[in-house]
């Protein structure tokens, strides 16, 4: 369809072209598109889609629709943005008033530029005008206003995006917003990039579930409960024409998609590391960088009963782990890459803290494969190997604990066994057991767990290592981790007035925590995904993908083009 | 006319019998006593095709698949014993109870039968694995308690037949106890029919416990197990890696034929009669 298009227009000029000259120009100006979006000056962009788009409405004939792909957890939730739906910040139906870039930084999206007040308390934000959603209703300061309140109203549906902090929003005019809020909250910003906008005179809490009506550039078509989601231009979209008329994301087993890729039947496949040493014709593996690293919790008190705040008995603390020696030895002495390697086929980069790619993310790299430091450390803390069975001991107790994979994720099976195989060579026996997240859940203060995070917001560092969340909430902190010092750098990040303050003291927080281990980081995973070649997936304005299991490839996806 | 060779049909129904027995006591007790790090994890030897170093080739941790195997059907077959005592000590007393008492004992035994064999078997394993908090308890618990049904129908079958045979009535009027009744004139007449079925039970027992564990509400993925050997295998069949789905379910499949040959064969070599039913 392109080439007869590039073809009409360019036969217009030249009179005589051949179709292979047509094709490579077409595939110049997708290049260009790119690369000028990836300068994130979007009304350049804007105005070379709208030619692009000309010029395919004049020899379009056929209808260009790709099926992709991308995991199951697309349809694990409502696609309700109130209820939380694609929060870590990938919209394609719904779109927030800012979203984040290639660095992780913030630029605009429904919102032209924002202000942040002296005192960090009152956030304004000039709204993009001649916006319209896909339903027609053209989009004002009175649909964010309405998606604010509404997901106040209803905090208890949405995990993802916390407004506890939120004040009031309200409208200043059609294309103005301002939000207050009750105290200096510095990641504000990365909650309102996580929350996307609804129109405030078609909200319906239940049809939105699975038809969101919003404002980006594809509208969903069709919704077939567990079975496939077609997504289709809006043609309404502010932001000019995709190139895709039509998207079938479907929901399928792993080792399905990957047959049918085989057979040519799907665009892009998302596929595990079993998979990425296969070839498909046709088809290019791509291995996309995430902010996602995976960590195994190392619980730092020792056995005993705690209570909560509500007065809940819980069984906490591991003996073994809770010696700092141990969890020091681990961190500086197993071999992250060779554990890589062995689990993932050599997918994914060796990590010992959150990933550079996020600008409040500790940088505050060591080297590991310190074997001869680690075994020094384990025997100065009295872990000596005296019975011969290649596992330490002190006194009765056995270096030897479980560690749990939970969930059906072959991946973090085959990481847990790879670290188990490679702590072997310090001394320290790991016991993997792979267990529904039912019961991993039910063990999370006693027994390490492979966990999995990534995601824009630094509110991260507060759940896992500030103490007053140990206890108060599934997944928090759940290493017993307690330090003045650390709490108070968080707090000190929380009420930062501006970024760079925020940033310096989310690091802060990061470089004292660390410096006990709690957390035993291993990998910072890379998402791999099989795409045909005449697919271009604008590789240059893909995000870092955050947590999601595969699903992030389509956080650009008005920007693919298919040759 | 009598068949005096030492060929004749007996004689190698026996030695069959015999030659089963021994290979499934063999993978048994290897797989019992093997030493852990022969099928654990060796990276170098990742996703090896078949060779005379790695009979059933290895999988994608390096682990030698024959040796899994191994393992995998030896604890397949401590579930399928574990499972076939508890379901043939509840058929034994269900099906003698509901036979000699008959009335409300016996409609209520029926109704028990009905209600179980009524359901899918497979959806009430899941139901009580789950309930039993899935794991090798879940799974033994599960596979234990759904297999009575069918040998208490047998049990109870034959109990009937006996119970209006004059020795039987006799003993009753000369004032014998229910239990002794049922120790001395009803067990021993039982026993074969139930020792047949029991045999016969095993193969249930490890089809059910590998399906269970292959849809993910079994065995745990850490535990060698046929079932979790396949649900892997799946991930790799699409890739060409055949040996991790095809040995595996062919040791299986051996398995269980070999007990329903036994099964088969003990119950024409104790009841001769049953070719003429």
């Amino acid at each position: 369809m392109k080439k007869k298009s590039i073809s009409l227009v360019l036969g217009a000029s030249l009179v005589l072209s051949l179709a292979g000259c047509g094709q490579e120009v077409a595939t110049d100006n997708n290049v260009t598109a790119a690369e000028q979006e990836a300068t994130t000056d979007n009304n350049a962009t804007a105005v070379e889609k709208e030619t692009v788009s000309a010029s395919e409405e004049a020899g379009d004939d056929s209808s260009e629709s790709i099926n992709v792909y991308i995991g199951g957890s697309i349809f694990d939730s409502s696609m309700d943005p109130v209820k939380g739906f694609m929060s870590y910040g990938y919209p394609f139906v719904n779109e927030a008033l800012i979203q984040a870039d290639t660095t992780s930084e913030y630029v605009a999206d429904l919102a032209t530029d924002w202000e942040v007040s002296e005192d960090a308390l009152t956030y304004t934000f000039n709204l993009r005008e001649g916006v319209t959603f896909s339903d027609g209703t053209p989009f004002t300061a009175e649909d964010v206003v309405f998606t604010y309140e509404e997901v106040q109203k209803n905090q208890a549906n949405n995990e993802n995006v916390d407004l506890t902090k939120l004040k009031s929003v309200e409208a200043d005019g059609d294309y103005k917003v301002v939000f207050t809020l009750n105290e200096c909250y510095s990641p504000f910003l990365d909650t309102v990039a996580m929350l996307q906008i609804v129109p405030s005179d078609s909200y319906n809490s239940e049809t939105f579930d699975t038809a969101p009506i919003g404002t980006g550039a594809y509208k969903v078509a069709q919704y077939d409960t567990n079975q496939q989601i077609i997504l289709q231009i809006n043609d309404s979209y502010w932001g000019g024409t995709p190139d895709i008329e039509q998207v079938n994301i479907i929901s399928m087993d792993q080792d399905t998609a990957y047959s049918n890729a085989v057979s040519g039947q799907l665009d892009v496949v998302m596929v595990g590391s079993t998979y990425i040493n296969e070839t498909i014709d046709s088809m290019t593996l791509h291995k996309l960088e995430t902010m996602d690293v995976r960590n195994v919790s190392l619980p730092t008190l020792t056995e005993q009963v705690m209570k909560d705040s509500q007065g809940n008995e819980y069984n906490v603390g591991n003996n073994v782990t809770s010696d700092i020696a141990v969890r020091k030895a681990l961190s500086i002495g197993i071999n992250r890459q060779e554990i890589i390697d062995n689990a993932f086929n050599g997918e994914g980069k060796p990590a010992v803290n959150f990933t550079d790619n996020l600008p409040w993310a500790s940088t505050d790299d060591y080297e590991d494969n310190q074997v001869d430091e680690a075994k020094k450390i384990l025997e100065d803390a009295g872990w000596i190997d005296s019975d011969g069975d290649g596992i330490r001991e002190k006194g009765d107790l056995k270096c030897s604990f479980d560690l749990i994979a939970p969930g059906n994720d072959e991946d973090r099976y085959k990481l847990a066994t790879a670290l188990a195989e490679n702590a072997k060579n310090l001394g320290i026996e790991i016991n993997v057991r792979n267990e529904s997240w039912d019961v991993a859940v039910v063990e999370e203060n006693t027994t390490p767990i492979v966990w999995g995070w990534g995601q824009f917001s630094p509110t991260v560092i507060y759940s896992t290592y500030d103490s007053e969340m140990f206890l108060e909430a599934q997944y928090a902190n759940v290493t017993g981790y307690t330090n003045a010092d650390c709490d108070a750098a968080i707090e000190k990040a929380f009420a930062a007035s501006n970024q760079a303050d925020a940033n310096a003291a989310w690091k802060e927080a990061q470089a004292i925590g660390d410096s006990e281990y709690p957390y035993l980081y291993l990998v910072n995973i890379e998402h791999s995904y099989f795409v045909k070649d005449n697919l271009d997936i604008s590789e240059s304005t893909q995000i870092p993908h955050p947590h999601g299991h595969g699903s992030p490839i389509i956080c650009n996806l008005k920007d693919w083009v298919l040759n | 006319m009598r068949n005096t060779s030492l060929w004749n049909r007996r004689t190698r129904l026996t030695l069959l019998i015999v030659l089963a027995a021994t290979y499934l006591l063999a993978v048994f007790f290897w797989g019992l006593f093997i030493d852990p790090s022969e099928y654990g994890v060796h990276y170098e030897n990742k996703l090896l095709a078949p060779s005379g170093q790695h009979l059933f080739g290895t999988d994608a941790m390096g682990r030698d698949m024959f040796k899994r195997c191994i393992k995998g059907l030896s604890n397949s077959l401590v579930i399928g014993l574990l499972a076939s005592l508890v379901s043939s000590v509840v058929a034994l007393i269900m099906g003698i109870a509901s036979a000699v008492f008959g009335g409300f004992v016996d409609r209520f035994v029926n109704l028990c039968v009905d209600l179980c064999m009524g359901l899918p078997h497979l959806v009430l394993l899941i139901l009580i694995s789950c309930m039993a908090g899935r794991g090798t308890v879940g799974v033994t618990v599960a596979v234990a308690l759904t297999h009575w049904p069918s040998l208490t129908r047998i049990v109870r079958q034959e109990v009937l037949q006996l119970r209006n045979t004059q020795y039987v009535l006799a003993s009753r009027k000369m004032g014998k106890s229910y239990l002794t009744i049922a120790l001395t004139h009803m067990v021993p007449h039982v026993l074969p029919a139930y020792l047949i079925g029991l045999i016969l039970l095993f193969p249930h027992a490890i089809m059910h416990e590998a399906s269970v564990t292959f849809l993910g509400f079994g065995l745990p993925k850490e535990m060698p197990a046929i079932g979790v050997i396949l649900a892997e295998s799946m991930n790799h069949i699409t890739t060409g890696k055949w040996w991790m789905a095809l040995f595996p379910g062919l040791m299986l499949l051996l398995a269980v034929v070999l007990f329903d040959l036994i099964g088969e064969t003990l119950k024409k070599l104790w009841n001769p009669n049953s070719g003429n039913e």
